[in-house]
């Protein structure tokens, strides 16, 4: 173990922690303490084992190998017993219920009751008084639905407090909250490891890491990486430990592309509450990766660009034309098409075919003289099933049984389909297998070089450079930096997404 | 005559058959014929007077009743949503339509036109608020019942509103056309109509993306928010319909008219199979359903059973028959969703 700082009352220690899953060897013999009122921030790379590692600590799951102690205590149960022993976890999707007042949700499922059935008074004077010693002024009688994000983050850490945790595990507590909000949330995790609860803190934006932790463990392939105080190590030396030799690099034969006339011209966007004054010109045949930490907006600028977003300034152009702001039907018809992050939520319709889900946006293509045509409708999906490898059976078929990595290719053969020249990628590779990442980087190469502008949001730094002419990195609401291939490299991506805005390199 | 002995057709068949039987809606469906089936065998042996032509042409008058709103339901519940203003609109309709032929001394034609007019923009009001305001279509149709109910019964004082009967259009729709009366031939025109428009068209289909997944329809470029006005419009403009019709039947135009007509409505389109979540149904299963829900009241009346204890008897059956489609769905739902 790394040298621990705060030389304090360890609240939570792991031994020699392993756990297996099918394949993949999430934790591999990690030791980790985090002292009394200390703030430790954990960080690692997309499957480094952070996740594994909190679920261990906070007893969802039980490890292969190992045991953990919370406050000298061996850790023997699942999730109940962890939280009777003092862990309490806030996890990264808020799950405080809108609709209830401050006080209920931070009492909800264990109300205080009297002879008169719920006590609602008692629980607001509670939960005023807890609130109070984290130093927010929120009234506990307010609708939780009208606070602010921030504000709702804060009784979802409250929530978390009031059963007197000694460990607050906070999991990316910050990424659903634009820049100016995230001092409320800083100030809040500060007071409560005063009171000498350990803290924690995932999270990859080094602003708030200098701010609220002392310091850093970084977890690279399950394993436990380094320990160092935070004011002693540089964003570029903890991006190095993230990554160690598994940096990738645009491939040194990297030839310059022609590029084609200007496709898509955003001009001073701003997309509240998260993005300002965003600007970028892509070409046709240029595929443009969009790199950036969870949070920072690169979803927003999407939609914003497909026009399913509010914008308050900037302007944005599609091969050539202006299209007023909000106007997605308008977009789609110059040739905008947009692949959402939430391929199973946003992207496929279940209750439709695979050639339904393919044609679905432009039907007026397959529409005979009787209506839309059944024969053309099979034509089109059937040249789109064999212009991108979707493997199935059956284009009849609900596109449920499809992989995720058909099904993502038959999201992006919708907007084929449509006829698009402009295309937004968001996060096309999420849980899709190794062998149709590749098949679709493919596509995408394919794609521009027929002369398509293609936009690659992923938080996958490591494909970037595999694909990429050109990465911008989103950090702090703005395009911060840009990197032109080859030298397109993780770590220099990495280091650019998590900088504090006053160490750029 | 023909050889069903053909390898290639016994096979196409079977192939049929497979895919009918392996989908929840394909079952529910040949459950639905057995039923209409097994229900007309047993009136015909039990219920004297079932068979008699007179009877046979009263069910299909009793079916076009619900069948021609049951049509642009159908696409309402496909879409997730739901409409139940359907009777108060069908009173109005006949209201609208005998106060413009008497007090406005239209022809039949214009006051057809006219009630149509008003049912498609009533129904235009209810969309609107739902696809750019946001207000549940429960909500709006809701108001739309008490509102609709309401003018129907105070323009008239609760009095019927007498039209002239010798008017030949009236007589046409209140008549027979080739020994079938009228509103059942409209009603197979919208069972074939939107039969056409679900399958057929854009429109139609965005309707059932939109059921079954409007942030997703919405991603990919369908106007979710022309999908959700015009599925309001069209049950707005049905209901007129069949208003129309209702006033020709009734020689009257009647603000108390088609009471609990929306029930009857919404449950032929849910025994047919369609989906109260969206994005699941077909017109051709709303045919069956209102089929079996007009044999149903039918065979009750002729039986002579209490008529207080018929309204407990068709709501039980068809609680039972919605239950077991919803058991048909997820069973499949188990067996796709990964």
């Amino acid at each position: 173990m790394g040298s621990n700082s705060s030389a304090t009352v360890p609240i939570v220690t792991a031994h020699q922690l392993s756990k297996h899953y099918p394949g993949v060897r999430a934790l591999d013999q990690v030791d980790f303490t985090v002292g009394a009122g200390e703030v430790r921030a954990l960080l690692g790379a997309n499957g480094a084992g952070k996740s594994t590692l909190i679920r261990m600590i906070s007893g969802v799951e039980a490890p292969d190998d190992g045991w953990v102690e919370i406050a000298g205590a061996r850790l023997a149960g699942g999730i109940r017993d962890a939280a009777r022993m003092g862990v309490a976890t806030v996890y990264q999707e808020l799950s405080v219920i809108r609709e209830m007042t401050v006080a209920e949700n931070l009492y909800l499922g264990n109300w205080m009751r009297s002879w008169k059935g719920i006590d609602a008074r008692s629980q607001e004077r509670e939960a005023r008084r807890i609130l109070d010693e984290i130093g927010v002024v929120i009234d506990p009688g307010r609708e939780v639905a009208s606070l602010t994000l921030a504000e709702q983050q804060i009784v979802e850490i409250a929530r978390a407090l009031h059963a007197r945790p000694k460990l607050l595990i906070l999991d990316e507590p910050t990424s659903a909250l634009a820049d100016h909000e995230v001092q409320l949330v800083l100030q809040v995790v500060r007071r409560v490891a005063a009171s000498g609860v350990g803290v924690i803190y995932v999270s990859h934006r080094m602003d708030e890491i200098r701010q609220v932790a002392d310091t850093v463990t970084v977890m690279r392939d399950g394993r436990h990486v380094a320990t160092t105080d935070v004011a002693g190590a540089s964003t570029a030396r903890i991006v190095e430990l993230m990554l160690g030799e598994s940096h990738t690099r645009s491939t040194g034969d990297y030839q310059p592309r022609e590029l084609g006339e200007i496709r898509l011209e955003v001009d001073g966007l701003d997309v509240p509450p998260k993005l300002s004054g965003v600007s970028m010109t892509i070409r046709a045949g240029e595929i443009v990766g969009l790199a950036g930490l969870l949070g920072s907006g690169r979803t927003e600028l999407l939609q914003a660009i497909a026009g399913f977003r509010a914008v308050t300034a900037g302007s944005v152009r599609v091969n050539g034309t202006a299209v007023p702001a909000g106007r997605p039907l308008a977009r789609k018809r110059l040739g905008v098409g947009l692949t959402p992050e939430d391929r199973k939520n946003e992207g496929v319709i279940t209750e439709l075919s695979i050639a339904e889900n393919v044609v679905m946006s432009d039907y007026a293509k397959v529409a005979g003289p009787t209506g839309l045509s059944r024969r053309r409708i099979d034509e089109s999906a059937t040249g789109m099933r064999d212009r991108l490898g979707i493997k199935v059976a059956d284009l009849g078929h609900s596109i449920g049984t499809l992989s995720g990595g058909n099904q993502q290719k038959a999201v992006i053969g919708r907007w084929l389909h449509a006829g698009s020249n402009v295309l937004l990628l968001d996060e096309p590779t999420r849980g899709v297998d190794v062998g149709s990442k590749a098949q679709i980087y493919q596509i995408m190469r394919s794609l521009a070089d027929e002369g398509a502008a293609v936009v690659f949001v992923s938080s996958e730094l490591e494909e970037l450079p595999l694909v990429c002419d050109r990465v911008l990195v989103l950090r702090g609401g703005r395009l911060a930096q840009q990197f032109m291939a080859p030298d397109i490299d993780t770590a220099e991506l990495l280091t650019a997404a998590m900088a504090t805005t006053n160490e750029e390199n | 005559m023909a050889d069903i002995a053909t390898p290639g057709m016994g096979e196409r068949l079977r192939a049929r058959w497979t895919r009918l039987t392996s989908s929840g809606t394909g079952l529910n469906i040949i459950g639905l014929v057995a039923a209409i089936i097994l229900l007309y065998v047993v009136l015909s042996l039990t219920a004297t007077g079932f068979t008699t032509a007179p009877n046979q042409m009263g069910l299909l008058r009793d079916a076009a009743m619900i069948g021609v709103a049951a049509t642009g339901m159908t696409l309402v519940i496909v879409a997730g949503e739901i409409d139940v203003s359907i009777g108060p609109a069908v009173a109005l309709s006949t209201v609208i339509f005998a106060k413009a032929m008497t007090a406005l001394g239209l022809p039949a034609i214009p006051a057809m036109l006219l009630t149509l007019l008003c049912g498609a923009a009533w129904g235009g009001i209810v969309g609107l608020l739902r696809a750019r305001v946001g207000v549940p279509s429960f909500i709006g149709t809701l108001g739309l019942w008490n509102v609709l109910g309401g003018l129907a019964l105070f323009t008239t004082n609760a009095l019927p509103v007498p039209v002239p009967i010798t008017d030949p259009v009236i007589d046409l729709l209140s008549g027979r056309i080739l020994g079938v009366p009228t509103p059942a031939w409209v009603m197979l025109v919208a069972f074939a109509v939107f039969g056409f428009i679900s399958t057929r068209t854009a429109y139609g289909r965005s309707v059932y993306a939109v059921g079954g997944n409007s942030r997703a329809a919405r991603l990919a470029g369908i106007n979710v928010a022309k999908v959700r006005v015009l599925i309001f419009v069209t049950t707005g403009l049905l209901s007129a319909v069949s208003g129309i019709l209702l006033t020709a039947r009734l020689g009257s135009g009647n603000g108390g008219a088609a009471q609990g007509l929306e029930f009857s409505v919404i449950a032929a389109v849910v025994v047919g199979g369609t989906a109260m979540t969206g994005g699941r149904g077909s017109l051709f299963g709303t045919f069956l359903g209102v089929i079996f829900i007009t044999l149903l009241g039918n065979g009750l009346v002729l039986l002579g059973v209490n008529s207080f204890l018929q309204q407990v008897v068709s709501g039980a059956i068809i609680v039972v028959a919605v239950l077991l489609n919803v058991i048909l769905s997820q069973r499949r739902g188990i067996s796709t969703t990964d």
